[in-house]
């Protein structure tokens, strides 16, 4: 596997990984449409804001999240270019279902008897 | 290593996939349509009625997909479209998957399209869509 495929792989996984979450993708939705800042994102949840911020790192990290500085803010707004990759994971589900559909026929047809 | 091929196209936002099996197309076309072929596959419980508007419906580990057949030409071409329930960007029904069947020799050779796929719009409704990416990847994960 070349460099940048294996750079472009982790970077799906990070992604999707990011997305496994249900509280993070909660984050998303919340920034979907408007920019906000840790505090605001944080009083839509019960949990701590030191969870919220490490939600707010992962999605950070994988690309989903842009964050700006509004002089002590953090503003976080959502990023849909980093949902490009993900197309990946579809772009394996099929060969992968496919593979198995041609070991399963070519199977069954060795065990039919030859007319 | 895969022998089905990838491709993609950014363009019209959507799957290619190719696969040659050493079977007539008369001999794959029933592990389209037949839920207890299809099983064996892809999915572990499907529902399927292979006429213009009936169920398409396929349990994939915690993914789910939900749709109807729209065209069933045996034993060439089978066209169904797909969605997830509760999902705002791929509600049931949503996507198209369509599958050919061409023959080579004694062989098939099977392409697959699956268009619509709501990347591009994700934006204003990422809940559906991301959900179920989620479950996508804990089920390609799991078998990979």
């Amino acid at each position: 596997m070349s460099a940048s495929a294996a750079a472009s792989d982790e970077a799906t996984d990070a992604v999707l990984r990011a997305l496994a979450d249900p509280q993070r993708r909660r984050i998303l939705r919340l920034v979907g449409s408007n920019e906000l800042a840790a505090g605001q994102i944080a009083s839509h949840f019960e949990v701590t804001q030191q969870a919220v911020s490490h939600h707010l790192q992962v999605l950070q990290k994988a690309g989903l999240l842009q964050e700006r500085r509004d002089g002590t803010r953090r503003l976080y707004a959502f990023d849909p270019e980093a949902l490009s990759p993900v197309r990946a994971v579809l772009a394996e589900f099929w060969p992968t279902a496919l593979d198995r559909l041609k070991q399963v026929v070519e199977h069954d047809q060795r065990k039919r008897p030859k007319i | 290593m895969s022998s089905a091929s990838p491709e993609n196209d950014s363009a019209d936002d959507s799957v290619t996939a190719r696969v040659r099996i050493d079977a007539a197309p008369e001999v794959v076309f029933p592990y389209l349509i037949d839920p207890s072929l299809m099983v064996r596959w892809i999915g572990e419980w499907a529902e399927l009625d292979p006429v213009p508007g009936g169920v398409f419906a396929l349990n994939i580990e915690s993914a789910v997909a939900r749709g109807t057949f729209l065209v069933v030409e045996a034993p060439h071409r089978v066209v169904f479209n797909w969605g997830s329930p509760g999902s705002e960007t791929m509600p049931p029904g949503s996507t198209t998957v369509e599958i050919t069947l061409t023959a080579d020799g004694d062989a098939t050779l099977l392409e697959l399209v699956h268009r619509g796929l709501p990347v591009e719009e994700v934006k204003p409704h990422i809940h559906g869509w991301t959900t179920f990416l989620g479950q996508l990847r804990d089920l390609t994960w799991a078998r990979l």
